[in-house]
């Protein structure tokens, strides 16, 4: 009974794995506009140290402000190895990331896109100096899945 | 002793008061709420017995845990974590506490919280390791023969009610300084213990009742050195230090040493911890070895692991650990272990990626104990993991 429950829980596995051939964990950087994807490999490999990349991905976070708090108190924790350069580039790609489910879920509920610059009044690390504007995503730049 | 206590407390509370008073001085924005969860299955297998009668005390079989994470930001400088588990033991408050921070070199956390120990207790979710089960020097339900070792050295989660003091600081822009001290409850047992009482240490009836009202007190400090853009070096080093029974006349000393190494796709860890437990030796006949005038009231548990993690693909990562533990020191009449006893474990497995959030584990272990078991004669175990394991 017992070698069939896990014959046919290795079944499941497989079938599972083929599957993990199309769906994976993280994002198709070449899908990302140029000036993304090193923002994008900074994000996935300081992120990925303590926790799965779905962590962030799937918080559905779209305020741009909890973002800097979030990523704050990431950066803060023991051997993150964040520096605050580091962290410059994490919040330009999840500002982008914003933009883009901001965009999906103005498109669900059937309004208008909301432009990626209008959530971002907030400073990263010092408040003197203006973030930069993410760049607007293309339809297809963050697969949909996040949502 | 107790003009230091009190000097402690007073010490702790103007600190307190000084980091609350520059916390409330900034003004709040809007409070950021963040919920996040994890759950893992797990099919634990040990083909080499007929019966799980052979391991009474073992999770041979299916096992879940899960577990849900409340992070409210009230502020920049306030925060509040709540964490609620359930495993093994049934429902656990494993965070509950406030964050108050004067800067990032300084920060004042209260309440419920693991305090900072070792390199494996910021990943000690499921969801956040690869493999089914923990390195043994953490290791608490999964390990074979677990009671007649009395789990492993530092089982982990160890959620403690106190105060640690933190903070992080980047020295020049690739190196990293984080430290911890703090004063938490510590482990508990009944009197005239024999060794810490894990069960007795997490149970719900006495959360917020100390057992002997000293605290145990503790820190850690770790070093990361940023090598390049996608690699990077932290060493560590951890202690811990306390009594745990109600007379306050047996202590434990818990020390840890870590490094991990993270090049490109492929991540390289080592920990070793080592915990000293003063035993009571009031009544010998407890004890299957004479006991010796000098050095026979204390136990040695050393446990260490060496672990290599490689993503092959953006969904695929494959694991290889050797972990154990020895124990030196005399053992309870009944007991299945030796004067010296070690454990060896050799473990290969996978993780894949079904879907974002979603993993599938596999790990098959081969198991060497130093004495036979009682029941089977033997001294080498195989067992295999099968866990679904998934985060929002």
């Amino acid at each position: 009974m017992r070698l069939r429950l896990l014959a046919a829980l290795f079944g499941a596995a497989l079938v599972s794995t083929a599957i993990a051939c199309e769906h994976g964990e993280a994002l198709d950087a070449s899908k990302m506009p140029e000036n993304v994807r090193a923002d994008y490999e900074v994000f996935a490999h300081k992120c990925s140290k303590c926790h799965s990349l779905a962590r962030p991905l799937t918080a559905n976070i779209t305020d741009d402000e909890q973002w800097v708090l979030y990523v704050n108190r990431m950066r803060r924790q023991p051997g993150s190895g964040i520096s605050p350069q580091d962290q410059e580039a994490i919040l330009r790609f999840l500002r982008y990331y914003a933009a883009d489910l901001r965009r999906i879920q103005a498109e669900k509920n059937g309004g208008a896109p909301v432009p990626a610059h209008q959530n971002q009044s907030v400073p990263v690390l010092t408040p003197a100096t203006p973030a930069p504007p993410a760049p607007a995503p293309p339809a297809s730049a963050v697969d949909g899945g996040a949502t | 002793m107790r003009s230091a206590r009190f000097f402690l407390v007073a010490l702790a509370t103007f600190l307190f008061a000084l980091a609350a008073l520059i916390a409330l001085a900034t003004p709040a924005s809007a409070i950021e709420r963040n919920f996040a969860g994890s759950a893992q299955l797990d099919y634990h297998f040990v083909p080499t017995v007929r019966s799980a009668k052979a391991f009474p005390s073992t999770f041979d079989g299916f096992t879940m845990e899960f577990a849900g994470k409340l992070a409210v930001d009230f502020s920049e400088r306030v925060s509040a974590n709540m964490k609620v588990c359930y495993g093994c033991h049934g429902f656990e408050a494993d965070m509950m506490y406030f964050d108050i921070r004067v800067a990032d070199e300084l920060n004042f956390r209260i309440g419920r919280f693991s305090p900072s120990f070792g390199a494996f207790n910021l990943r000690h979710d499921p969801a956040n390791h690869r493999l089914s089960d923990k390195p043994l020097p953490y290791d608490m339900g999964r390990m074979l023969r677990m009671r007649q070792w009395n789990m492993s050295v530092l089982p982990s989660p160890f959620p403690d009610n106190g105060l640690e003091i933190d903070g992080t600081k980047w020295l020049g822009p690739s190196v990293q300084l984080d430290y911890a001290a703090y004063a938490v409850t510590g482990f508990k047992s009944d009197v005239r213990p024999l060794d810490i009482d894990f069960k007795l240490s997490r149970s719900p009836q006495a959360y917020y009742v100390d057992d002997n009202a000293r605290p145990t007190f503790g820190g850690r400090m770790a070093l990361t050195f940023k090598l390049g853009e996608a690699s990077d070096l932290t060493l560590g080093a951890s202690g811990m230090y306390g009594t745990y029974d109600p007379n306050n006349d047996q202590s434990y000393l818990i020390v840890g040493a870590d490094a991990t190494l993270r090049v490109d796709k492929t991540t390289i860890r080592a920990e070793y911890l080592g915990r000293r437990t003063e035993l009571s030796t009031a009544d010998r006949t407890l004890f299957k070895y004479v006991v010796a005038d000098e050095r026979g009231d204390f136990t040695m548990k050393h446990g260490a692991y060496f672990e290599v993690e490689h993503g092959l693909t953006s969904e695929l990562d494959l694991i290889g650990r050797v972990d154990g533990m020895y124990r030196v020191g005399n053992v309870e009449a009944a007991s299945e272990l030796s004067r010296r006893s070690s454990v060896f474990r050799y473990t290969l497995g996978t993780a894949y990626a079904i879907e974002r959030g979603l993993r599938i584990k596999f790990s098959t272990e081969l198991w060497e104990f130093s004495d036979r078991d009682a029941l089977t004669g033997r001294k080498l175990e195989l067992s295999m993991h099968t866990a679904l394991a998934g985060s929002f």
